[in-house]
């Protein structure tokens, strides 16, 4: 026994690149075999869902279209969501900060994991337009950064998920794992980013460009319910688009470019980070945890890549990790 | 967001390396994300059906309709079930995840 999970036979699988022919259709036959054995066994249950007007395949869109017309109309969910806490008024909290700040006993950073622990739900879920209001307030008012939920009418899916590390992506073809010091333990994406390189050549590489591969974040763009509709549209709205990650725990908090698509949903993830997005928001060994994720509202592009350093202070316990 | 009721159970990490070594574009990775949610949902669901007596289908498939997210449909399957509903479908998706990986082993 070498000590594996048993689902850990992927080891064993080549370790050459399976062809991408082959598993799909190892895949789309077993999809097609789940899909025939449920409708043999419960033919009820496809008759139910297509009076319905939807399919158990696109189950997630349907999801989407429930939460995001709760999210509008306020209500968020059908039944009352788990965590709810309720918010203070948002210029009582305003009020409590510039006095903090005033004082200058409590530290910015310490402020903020106080006021994101008291008023976000424990588990991460889709926030209401109050909540992410509120949050913006906040974030204004301690950090100084423009950060919007919803920016020129484009949201996310959700804004309060949980992140998980990437690895580095090729910015040019040829680019190798050697030139993304001292990040070099995480390794290269097989494939290449939503958008493709990041230039064509090695000496095209700007530095802005080499800003954007340092300092990038994955969104799950595909599961936008307008997604397919409005291309190209939205696929150039997102292309390296300004955001603000804040990870609640330690209120760490880093501005990156949007610059891949993913992860899929059934990594019960929904963002992720560089190597370096990872590393300040939480640490060497930080792999995953809760952020909040707003765009940034920079139309004169002043809000520069990388940590946010509203606080040079280290909360009692928790590391704040500088690079 | 597109959340299900039993987003937190799935794992799958070693299904979604074998998909980020295998495709070639992001178009590539997103099909093949699509292929495995798909093919989740109906495993789940028949799982799901297996264990819940026939006379609360129409019930349960009225309130996943309704919130497909709500966590709380745990709860409701769990009284009607008796069983470990958690348990249950964590199996049924460490199932369809061996099946996976050992079809794509038998290539070698």
């Amino acid at each position: 026994m070498s000590g594996r999970l048993p689902t850990q036979t992927y080891h064993e699988i080549d370790e050459e690149r399976i062809d991408f022919e082959y598993l799909r259709n190892k895949l789309k036959l077993k999809q097609l075999e789940a899909k025939k054995s449920l409708s043999e066994k419960y033919p009820h249950v496809e008759k139910f869902l297509l009076e319905k007007g939807i399919e158990l395949g696109k189950i997630r869109e349907h999801s989407a279209n429930v939460l995001g017309a709760g999210a509008l109309t306020g209500a968020l969910l059908l039944s009352p969501p788990m965590g709810t806490k309720s918010l203070p008024p948002p210029h009582e909290i305003i009020e409590k900060i510039k006095i903090a700040q005033a004082a200058q006993i409590t530290p910015p950073q310490e402020i903020l994991v106080a006021t994101l622990t008291d008023h976000l739900p424990e588990k991460t879920r889709p926030l209401s337009r109050d909540e992410e209001k509120y949050l913006e307030r906040v974030f204004n008012e301690i950090m100084g950064v423009p950060a919007r939920a919803t920016l020129e009418g484009e949201h996310l899916n959700t804004t309060y998920g949980i992140i998980g590390a990437e690895q580095h992506l090729r910015r040019y073809p040829g680019d190798t794992i050697g030139s993304h010091k001292p990040y070099l333990k995480e390794g290269m994406a097989p494939g290449l980013g939503a958008w493709g390189y990041f230039a064509k050549s090695k000496t095209e590489l700007t530095f802005d460009l080499e800003e954007k591969e340092k300092w990038y974040a994955v969104v799950q763009t595909l599961y936008l319910p307008d997604w397919s509709r409005r291309q190209p549209h939205l696929k150039n709205w997102y292309k390296y688009r300004k955001v603000m990650i804040v990870n609640t725990k330690n209120g760490n908090a880093v501005i990156a470019a949007i610059s891949d698509s993913g992860p899929a949903a059934w990594t019960g993830k929904h963002f992720g980070g560089s190597p370096e997005v990872m590393e300040y928001l939480g640490g060497p060994k930080y792999k995953k945890g809760p952020v909040i994720v707003f765009f940034v509202d920079d139309p004169e592009n002043k809000v520069p890549l990388g940590p946010v350093e509203y606080n040079k202070v280290s909360l009692a316990g928790i590391p704040i990790e500088r690079i | 967001m597109s959340k299900l009721y039993y987003d937190h159970l799935i794992v799958l990490d070693e299904v979604e390396a074998v998909i980020k070594r295998a495709a070639r574009s992001q178009e590539e990775k997103e099909e093949l994300w699509k292929v495995v949610d798909e093919t989740l949902h109906h495993r789940v669901m028949g799982k799901v059906l297996d264990k819940l007596p026939r006379e609360h289908h129409e019930e349960f498939l009225d309130k996943f309709h309704a919130s497909p997210h709500d966590e709380n449909l745990l709860t409701y399957l769990q009284e009607k079930i008796g069983e470990n509903v958690e348990e249950l479908i964590r199996q049924e998706i460490g199932n369809l995840a061996y099946e996976l990986l050992q079809d794509l082993k038998k290539k070698k």
